[in-house]
């Protein structure tokens, strides 16, 4: 059963969504010079019952399985599609709206109309009544999936916390040397702040930096943390490592620069360029090391659109 | 179709010592991949890639490459440059990202 | 430019995604080290890489990047294929080297990233 809300809601989609936006594009046709002996394969191998008939781009017709049988019950299998084809074809335009194709549908009883472009009578594609169903349910799907993103939005969700300060923490231990695994932090965090419905160029931003930052804990150390806090403002993700450690940070931050082996580079990582991209990516980055001791860095992404972004300050 | 030619059609900046750039280019070969570029470049082969690491100019070496052209605007580096005068691989950069410098080195030269 | 037609011009195997072979690629990169991918590639675009291991899956994850085309025939792993499954990014596979590959596409009018804005 679909509740009132639902209905209402299709009613809206058969007036928004277009024909051209749910009809199938890839459409088998015959020329009207095709024999009529040629269609028998056509019709049983691709389980259609009748085919647009196209000449240089624009329908001139259509031809039935209805029109097959006659013309084999007639003898006539020989004679050219266009002797035998309907030339009076109902059809429907792109750029009209579903409500009327579902109109159409209920009027003539027909199982298929071919579409064409309004002005130029090309053949755009062919619409059936699965298709529309498809086509609203589909839309259906993404319109509710932006509502529930919607419904997670992270400003709803602090604006429901009663608090002076609100900062939500996500914590994720990263494996050193496992390399197959490696970016299923950056992963995680990246599918948590999408369903709190952070911006997406925000996330995508942030997501790169950190898969660097992880990226680097798994090629150079035994392991590390990665901390995410998300606050209604901004997000800042604390890497830290207790690994070998960053001599010259400056030398370290050139694009280029690299101490990676070997064995690295051939995996694809290691040419230099992860802090120098991290720094692309942040609003503002913040790295410390010690030799012997670790590192840790800091990268934050402003959530209000206005702050500026990328290339950000590094300290 | 001669190194020279490629580097003038296609605006290439030549970092090595300025020398008669006459070598025939037979193909390209396009990696970022040293082990890959060992396994499958072809003599005569012009090497297109990021990697700016010294061992670069070894591979090319060890496999009589052409030369090697660093897109994205990547700048070899000193060591790297130091060693392609020593052994005479002419270095070549670019602003365009690979897909679209090989685009165009193809329209050139064609399939290979 | 569709998956379709991307199929067609490199004559590619598709591993994963055959369902969605409609997709419509805006771009097209070239390159097998990942933090440039990471930092070049636009949304929409298409990765043409030799580099065949799980971080290749990531990275287009990470980017949003719907297809990756390995060249010189590599073949993705079981555990590649499974993590392209789960994050939807269709695999395609092509015999052709990189050179051939970008240059086909290029060709026949497939932009750089650097060409095309978001």
């Amino acid at each position: 059963m679909v509740d009132e809300k639902e209905i209402t809601k299709v009613q809206e989609l058969v007036y928004e969504l277009k024909v051209g936006q749910v009809m199938v594009k890839d459409v088998i046709t015959v020329t009207p010079h095709n024999l009529m002996s040629e269609l028998r394969d056509l019709l049983r191998d691709k389980r259609i019952s009748g085919v647009p008939v196209v000449d240089k781009g624009r329908l001139v017709g259509l031809v039935s399985i209805e029109d097959f049988i006659k013309c084999l019950t007639d003898g006539k299998m020989g004679s050219p599609v266009e002797e035998r084809m309907n030339r009076n074809v109902k059809t429907l335009y792109d750029n009209e709206p579903l409500v009327h194709a579902v109109k159409e549908f209920d009027r003539m009883g027909y199982g298929r109309f071919p579409v064409v472009d309004r002005e130029s009578g090309k053949l755009m594609g062919i619409i059936t009544k699965g298709d529309i169903i498809r086509g609203l349910l589909k839309k259906m799907e993404i319109d509710y999936q932006e509502e529930e993103i919607h419904r997670y939005r992270a400003s709803h969700f602090f604006e429901d916390i009663v608090a002076d300060k609100t900062t939500l923490i996500f914590q994720y231990n990263v494996i050193g040397k496992d390399f197959d695994r490696a970016g299923e932090t950056s992963s995680g965090l990246k599918k948590t702040l999408r369903r709190m419905g952070i911006s997406p160029k925000a996330i995508r931003r942030l997501a790169i930096a950190t898969y660097e930052a992880e990226m680097n804990i798994v090629v150079f150390t035994d392991g590390g943390e990665i901390t995410a806090r998300v606050t209604p403002q901004e997000v800042r993700v604390e890497v830290v490592d207790s690994g070998p450690g960053i001599p010259d940070i400056k030398k370290a931050m050139e694009p280029g620069f690299s101490t990676a082996p070997d064995w690295i580079r051939e995996l694809g990582f290691g040419a230099g360029m992860g802090l120098a991209n991290i720094r692309k990516c942040a609003d503002a980055m913040h790295l410390e090391s010690t030799v012997g001791k670790g590192t840790r860095l800091e990268i934050t992404v402003y959530l209000n659109e206005k702050e500026k972004h990328g290339s950000g300050n590094d300290s | 179709m001669v190194l020279g030619t490629i580097v003038e059609k296609l605006g290439l900046g030549v970092k090595t010592a300025p020398r008669d750039l006459t070598s025939e280019v037979t193909g390209a070969y396009v990696s970022d991949l040293l082990s890959d570029v060992m396994a499958n470049s072809k003599e005569g082969n012009l090497w297109v890639t990021l990697q700016v690491h010294p061992n670069i100019v070894a591979v090319a070496t060890l496999k009589d490459l052409s030369g090697i052209i660093l897109v994205n605007g990547r700048q070899p580096a000193e060591e790297t440059l130091k060693k392609a005068e020593e052994e005479q691989i002419p270095l070549m950069t670019t602003g365009l990202p690979t897909f679209q410098l090989v685009g165009k080195l193809y329209n050139l030269i064609g399939e290979c | 430019m569709t998956l379709k037609e991307i199929v067609k011009i490199l004559g590619c195997q598709v591993v994963v995604g055959k369902e969605t072979l409609d997709t419509e690629v805006r771009a097209g990169c070239g390159c097998d080290l990942m933090s440039d991918v990471l930092a070049f590639i636009k949304p929409d675009a298409l990765l043409l890489t030799g580099l065949n291991n799980p971080q290749a899956v990531r990275t287009a994850e990470i980017s949003e990047i719907k297809v990756i085309c390995f060249v010189r025939g590599k073949q993705p792993s079981e555990a590649m294929i499974a993590l392209a499954r789960e994050k939807e990014i269709a695999i395609l596979t092509t015999s052709l080297p990189m050179f051939e590959a970008c240059g086909r596409l290029f060709k026949n009018g497939l932009i750089g990233c650097s060409e095309y804005d978001e």
